[in-house]
């Protein structure tokens, strides 16, 4: 083992055979330490060096030897943006569990009079179901229980649920006709978010990361905030897999805050340790890891090198980005007093706001409970709730600033719910089954035709009569907003020129776009 | 040496195909009606027919000029050059079948047809003339006869590429240095630039007909790439009847069912977007003005329409000083896209606490290629406009979150490329904010929270 240079009471080297670990995992560890060291030490073999010296310098030109901004090199030779982008950042407002769209945007005024009918078979055709409802010997039409009334000079049916999203429809492009393959969570948010349903694929913010880099230099370029859960609804499981960076290096991966205490853990210094000490450690370690990048070669050794430098600047930008004290009145006149509790999910779009002002090029903001099997009366009024105005307050914010010209909202969720009760309908009672066949979204801001309704489905809101939009070219067309051509951003991996939008042809929905 | 002759009955054959050639236009008029379908038919061979004269038309010079080290091949050059002139001929008449039946017309098409028929009756010339430059007595007129060949066939050969890919072909992805040199300037539209017909009918026109009927094709006769010839009509007739949509074949013909042998656009080309039929309609009904700026219910869609971005000019021989400049002071310029046309962005966000006048001052010397200036949250006071009024590209401007009041402002009334300008959270006066008023090219203006939002009545204002 080399010995650093600030380092006088070196231990020797660890013996991993003398470790008390079971026997087999020792040989397993042994025969990997053998090639390490063969790898890591024989540097001396000339085929070795040879070959080292050829991959790390090609890792170096694929991945960036500008020590500030590694991406920056790559960037460079993809040559992005592809055309000049209307929108310059994204906030998508993720809400998880599959939002039922016939009870908030898709009106179906038709569905009363069929009030606890079966629902026709030729509607739901050979459709696989999830568990949850197949063994159900009826499928009962439940009515939304809520009333529309059209709002704005677009006329456009709203659910009295939102009547904040309502003030502000005339300036949202929705669509009604999302459709995806998958009917599970997990999947379906895997697809909606990376293009694929398997794990281990590059979500949305990482393609932009990768593809468009940095603004702000001291704040991460993605970002995701999770609003805390409310144990009165039926919350999925979302963790970083859907901000992962799959194979694309690991500093283009989503940065969590965190919804509540500090944003970031450990974020501050120790008591005992001022800044400068902070620096001094940080550039020993990033010597060392130096050395370890032209030992091996391995470009993950630049990613964390940036990590490091971006969290010691996080040190200074994180706290000013989460400081609220400074917004005037107006902010909390608008977003309502929730905006001031941390982890609220008002809370999260104020910030999303915040960091839309400071370059932050993504802002992924989840909410999740909007799994409503059962008790859709009572608990998806609660959802409303906590999201309606914040939604309203955000596009608003956005726009009196000046910042919607160049920022672009979508709000989503993985599927839609069935038009059909799951478990018991009751007259004043339902529940709601995933969907995936059409699903209704909303976007808004720049790149995007506002106050346009995109795609008709049928009168059950189960299958799409005109205008599908499959997930993969609802991608497709926030990548379009963003000045990205889908079919050009790509990644060599696996021996495939790997995209967001997968292998099978996807397209932009011009329809969508200003 | 024998004098060679030139036999008179070859003579006499040349000048009677030279004729007939000439003649030809003549007889069979391109009036822009199609003919019968079989001369599409045969006419449809042209472009996989025309490329093999071409090759031996260029391989001849070659075989001439190495025929002084090896005279066998310039042996050969003279059954070349016959071969040439077997395939031209018929290559010139499925072309003619083609435009004929088609019904094709234009400035291009005639050009194309022209250059085919000098082509032709130089290459028979070549012919004609070979044998006496082979035997020494005419040194001069076969040399010159090839060249002339040479330059109809690059003539005639542009024009055809143009047809077929389109008169841009060439010059679209030209360096903007290169294509500077030629000026290629479009042609007028023919009406106010403001109004509804250039915001949002010719557009249209422009992407969906004018491929076919345009300047280079004029199916029908019938132009659609200004107003005046839209108005004018075609060979059937006018298209447009003000008041008439029902009437107007323009309408008609785009509405019929897509199956319908009159519906346009043809062959398969993309239709309309029910949106663009309800705007001609609409304006067609509105009486089909040439200044008229709004129509009933179109008029919010039509104002918030911007000029075109116009190019910058190409910034990437600047490239290593601005990465210099990035190392220096930390302020970015960003490219807006892949395309160096689309200009620079000047971004200050990740040192915006500390950019002062004196640093965007630095940045003067780029101004021609920046189009937007991120200085929100900066230091920069009302100094800066003297630096900014030097961006004459600049369309948007964030100073939002600055102490600026805004005296000065009327500096930037210059820039005409200016339409967004975000003046949010600074101290900007009422006073300032009326010069705003003179600034007609702005269409988005922010003042939320600023001092003069308070006598606006609202955030935003479209001058």
């Amino acid at each position: 083992m080399k010995q650093h240079p600030l380092c006088t009471d070196c231990e020797s080297e660890v013996d991993i055979t003398s470790l008390p670990i079971p026997a087999g995992l020792k040989q397993e560890w042994s025969t990997m330490e053998t090639r390490r060291r063969f790898l890591g030490r024989s540097g001396k073999v000339l085929g070795w060096a040879a070959l080292a010296s050829l991959l790390g310098e090609s890792a170096l030109r694929s991945h960036g030897a500008d020590t500030k901004n590694p991406a920056l090199a790559t960037r460079n030779n993809l040559g992005l943006p592809h055309f000049a982008p209307k929108a310059k950042r994204a906030i998508y407002l993720f809400m998880s569990g599959g939002p039922p769209q016939m009870d908030l945007l898709d009106y179906k005024p038709g569905l009363a009079a069929q009030f606890n009918k079966d629902i026709p078979d030729s509607v739901r055709g050979s459709q696989q179901l999830t568990g949850m409802t197949a063994g159900q010997s009826r499928f009962p039409i439940a009515p939304s229980h809520w009333a529309f009334k059209q709002h704005g000079q677009t006329g456009t049916w709203v659910s009295e649920l939102l009547p904040y999203t309502a003030r502000m429809i005339d300036d949202l492009t929705i669509v009604k006709t999302v459709n995806t393959d998958a009917i599970n969570h997990e999947p379906a948010i895997m697809l909606i978010n990376t293009g694929n349903m398997n794990p281990g694929k590059p979500c949305l913010g990482s393609w932009l990361a990768y593809g468009l880099g940095s603004m702000n230099d001291n704040l991460p370029t993605f970002i995701v905030l999770q609003t805390k859960t409310n144990p009165k609804e039926n919350n999925q499981p979302v963790s970083s897999r859907l901000w992962s960076s799959g194979f694309l290096s690991s500093e283009y991966a989503g940065v969590g805050l965190r919804s509540g205490g500090d944003p970031v853990l450990y974020l501050a210094d120790p008591d005992g340790v001022d800044r400068d000490t902070r620096r001094k450690m940080l550039d020993a370690v990033e010597q060392i890891n130096r050395q370890t990048q032209s030992d091996v070669g391995d470009p993950e050794t630049n990613a964390r090198i940036a990590q490091y430098e971006m969290a010691f600047r996080m040190q200074a930008s994180v706290p000013e980005l989460t400081d609220l004290s400074k917004e005037p009145q107006s902010t909390w006149d608008l977003y309502g007093s929730d905006a001031k509790i941390p982890g609220t999910f008002s809370y999260n779009c104020l910030l999303a706001r915040r960091m839309a002002e400071r370059g932050v090029r993504f802002t992924q903001v989840y909410k999740r409970g909007w799994d409503v099997h059962g008790d859709v009366v009572g608990v998806l009024p609660v959802l409303c709730q906590e999201t309606d105005r914040a939604c309203y307050a955000l596009v608003t914010d956005l726009k009196r600033r000046g910042l919607l010209d160049d920022t672009l909202v979508v709000w989503a969720g993985e599927f839609g719910r069935t038009v059909y009760s799951q478990g018991g309908l009751s007259a004043d009672n339902y529940g709601r089954d995933h969907h995936p066949r059409c699903f209704t979204t909303w976007m808004v801001g720049g790149g995007l035709r506002p106050g346009i309704t995109y795609g008709e489905t049928d009168d059950y809101s189960y299958n799409i009569v005109k205008d599908p939009v499959h997930v993969r070219n609802f991608n497709a067309t926030i990548l379009a907003c963003l000045g990205i051509d889908h079919n050009k951003l790509t990644y060599e991996f696996q021996g495939l020129d790997q995209r967001l939008t997968g292998p099978a042809p996807a397209y932009v929905v011009q329809g969508l776009l200003a | 040496m024998q004098r060679t002759r030139i036999p008179t009955s070859a003579a006499l054959r040349v000048a009677a195909t030279a004729f007939a050639l000439v003649l030809l236009p003549f007889v069979f008029r391109l009036n822009g009606h199609a003919h019968a379908d079989w001369l599409q038919f045969f006419g449809r061979f042209h472009p996989a027919l025309l490329h093999i004269p071409i090759g031996l038309i260029v391989l001849l010079p070659i075989l001439e000029y190495a025929g002084v080290r090896r005279p066998a091949l310039r042996e050969s050059a003279g059954f070349v050059l016959r071969l040439a002139v077997a395939f031209a001929l018929p290559t010139l008449a499925l072309g003619y079948m083609l435009a004929y039946g088609s019904g094709d017309t234009g400035s291009t098409v005639t050009r194309h047809l022209w250059g085919a028929i000098t082509l032709c009756i130089a290459l028979m010339l070549c012919a004609l003339i070979r044998s006496a430059w082979a035997a020494g007595t005419q040194p001069r007129a076969y040399p010159a006869m090839l060249t002339f060949s040479l330059l109809a066939l690059l003539f005639t050969g542009h024009q055809g590429g143009s047809l077929s890919h389109g008169s841009d072909y060439l010059t679209r992805y030209m360096p903007t240095g290169v294509r500077s040199m030629f000026s290629f300037g479009s042609p007028g539209i023919g009406a106010d630039p403001a109004s509804f017909y250039a915001q949002r009918i010719h557009p249209v026109l422009d992407s969906k007909c004018v491929a076919c009927h345009g300047s280079s094709t004029e199916k029908g006769g019938l132009r659609l790439d200004s107003y005046p010839n839209l108005m004018h009509g075609g060979k059937d007739g006018v298209v447009v009847i003000a008041g008439k949509p029902e009437a107007s074949p323009l309408l008609s013909r785009v509405t019929l069912p897509t199956s319908d042998k009159h519906f346009m656009p043809a062959e398969g080309r993309t239709p309309l977007t029910p949106d663009e039929i309800k705007m001609i309609r609409a304006w067609i009904t509105a009486g089909a003005s040439s200044t008229a700026a709004t129509i009933p219910g179109f008029a919010a869609a039509a104002q918030s329409s911007e000029p075109p971005p116009q190019p910058v000019g190409d910034y990437s021989a600047l490239m290593p000083e601005i990465q210099r400049m990035q190392q220096q002071q930390g302020a970015k310029l960003v490219p807006v896209s892949a395309k160096p046309s689309d200009g620079l962005i000047l971004r200050t966000v990740d040192i915006a606490s500390t950019f002062n006048d004196a640093q965007l001052a630095q940045f003067q010397k780029f101004a021609p290629y920046i189009v937007e200036a991120e200085l929100s949250r900066t230091t920069v006071t009302d100094a800066g406009f003297d630096t900014l009024r030097t961006f004459a590209h600049l369309r948007s401007l964030h100073l939002d979150g600055t102490a600026i009041t805004g005296s000065g402002l009327a500096k930037l009334a210059p820039l005409k490329q200016l339409t967004y300008l975000n003046l949010s959270n600074t101290h900007l006066t009422a006073q300032a904010a009326a010069t705003l008023k003179s600034m007609p090219q702005l269409r988005r203006v922010y003042l939320f929270n600023t001092p003069a939002e308070v006598g606006t009545a609202s955030a935003k204002s479209t001058p």
